[in-house]
């Protein structure tokens, strides 16, 4: 049976939506409607964003100390005199230092893991930064560890592991508070939260 | 049976991945409905009140709707029934623990329900964080899981020549569907050494509680050797290597 053909996006781009589509949580819709999103800007913005990936793929380093994403190495954190090179705060991604740092209550210095044990997916300590944190830790002037993965299964299990590898040093390691969330609600939390904030309760 | 439009079940999450902004997309066992995967909006904000309650190894009494057929079910409310705290306080038992969800994960089908393999996963998530010694509640697991799924290795007969095993070494092939006699165990097949003692205590985990087969006295070459026929048995079914296996044998 022969009928109208499909009709079909320029190859210009249908490569663009193909090429949108890779990005995580980009569906095929999202990409159409993005990539024809595109098409209507000015040409000056489609230009800004086109240079903006290729300069961030182009400059964009790991930092040689803290493993964080960085135009310059050392990292502007590593090498800034106010922060207090004796403690460390080990992060899963680049993203949570940012999230610390707009909490302004930490001045110390970071280490981005990229990533956290996760067996089911494969991932194991040899993929993460770890050698270079203990290396790092290695004759270094820390004196405190502070482990900020996040409180999931596998956020446990990486902290648990670094505390493990880290027993030997003397640093003193510590993880992050776990309890209740700021506007939580005692009645809808899970037995786990409210245990480990009993644990964690302090004097008034 | 297709399941309705909202029910309430209980289930062990054995999986769990970020979707969309703030939303995660959970995997569950089931005890009615056996593997499913089910949204939950807005689980990553810190306000969220299901996210504590929906982490992975928690077995959890769940309410789920869906808006329309075919799509995927999203979690309305949750409340953890077992969370098994030590399990998760121990790198060991945790490993162990996410070792099982993905065996489960591996061989439980959406839409089949299992009672007796989720029978299997809570009381052996709940053996370990007990203390239970984790070699003895793994390979007890495996074997129950094997039993649970349909493939059972056979092995009181030999599988090619059907005659009764006699006392002694013998060959076992997971393509062979299990026990060799060792004449026919020459022909060709790529099969392991089995043990006498192998043996034994492989029919003793199918036919024994979980109780019993922690009380069996297994040396250390016992153990590797029966870790050794349960993988190559698993990996042979699943097509695949278990990938929390390798960082479990790191850490033993």
């Amino acid at each position: 049976m022969t009928g109208w053909p499909v009709p079909s996006a320029a190859p210009s781009v249908a490569r663009l939506i193909q090429e949108l589509n890779k990005l995580p949580g980009i569906g095929s819709k999202s990409a159409q409607r993005l990539a024809y999103h595109i098409i209507k800007l000015p040409p000056e913005e489609a230009h800004m964003l086109a240079e903006a990936i290729t300069v961030v793929k182009d400059q964009v380093i790991f930092c040689s100390r803290c493993q964080n994403l960085s135009d310059t190495d050392p990292c502007p954190i590593c090498t800034d005199d106010r922060r207090d090179p004796t403690q460390v705060c080990v992060v899963e991604e680049p993203l949570d230092v940012l999230a610390l740092e707009r909490t302004h209550c930490y001045r110390g210095l970071y280490h981005v893991l990229h990533g956290v044990i996760s067996p089911i997916n494969g991932v194991g300590p040899e993929d993460l930064k770890l050698k270079e944190l203990i290396s790092r830790l290695d004759g270094a002037s820390v004196q405190e560890l502070i482990i900020a993965t996040n409180p999931t299964l596998e956020g446990e299990a990486t902290a648990m592991y670094i505390r493990r590898q880290v027993g030997q040093l003397p640093v003193k390691v510590t993880h992050l508070a776990r309890g209740l969330p700021v506007g939580g609600d005692l009645e809808y939390a899970d037995e786990v939260t409210l245990s480990r904030a009993f644990q964690g309760r302090q004097e008034l | 049976m297709s399941r309705p439009r909202s029910f309430r079940t209980e289930g062990v999450v054995i999986r769990s991945a970020p979707m969309m902004e703030a939303g995660l997309m959970v995997t569950l066992f089931t005890r009615e409905w056996g593997k499913l995967r089910a949204v939950v909006h807005g689980a990553r904000k810190p306000s969220s009140k299901l996210v504590g309650h929906l982490e992975v190894l928690n077995c959890v009494d769940l309410t789920l709707h869906r808006a329309h057929p075919g799509n995927l079910d999203i979690v309305s409310q949750a409340q953890i029934v077992e969370a098994f705290p030590a399990l998760r306080m121990e790198l060991e038992g945790a490993t162990g623990g996410m070792y099982m969800t993905e065996v489960v994960d591996g061989f439980g089908a959406e839409g089949s329900p299992n009672q007796e393999m989720y029978q299997l996963l809570v009381g052996c998530l709940r053996a370990l964080d007990g203390g239970a010694p984790r070699d003895h509640v793994l390979r007890y697991f495996e074997m129950q899981v094997l039993d649970h799924s349909g493939f059972m290795p056979e092995l009181q007969l030999c599988v090619e020549c059907r005659e009764v095993l006699q006392p002694g070494e013998h060959l076992y092939s997971p393509e062979a569907g299990g026990t060799l006699c060792p004449l026919c165990g020459m022909k060709g097949q790529q099969v392991y050494q089995m043990s006498v003692n192998a043996l034994k205590a492989l029919r003793y985990f199918r036919q024994s509680s979980l109780e019993q087969a922690c009380s069996l006295k297994l040396e250390p070459q016992l153990t590797r050797e029966l870790t050794t026929l349960l993988s190559g048995t698993l990996k042979y079914w699943l097509d695949r290597e278990i990938r929390s296996r390798t960082f479990l044998e790191r850490l033993a």
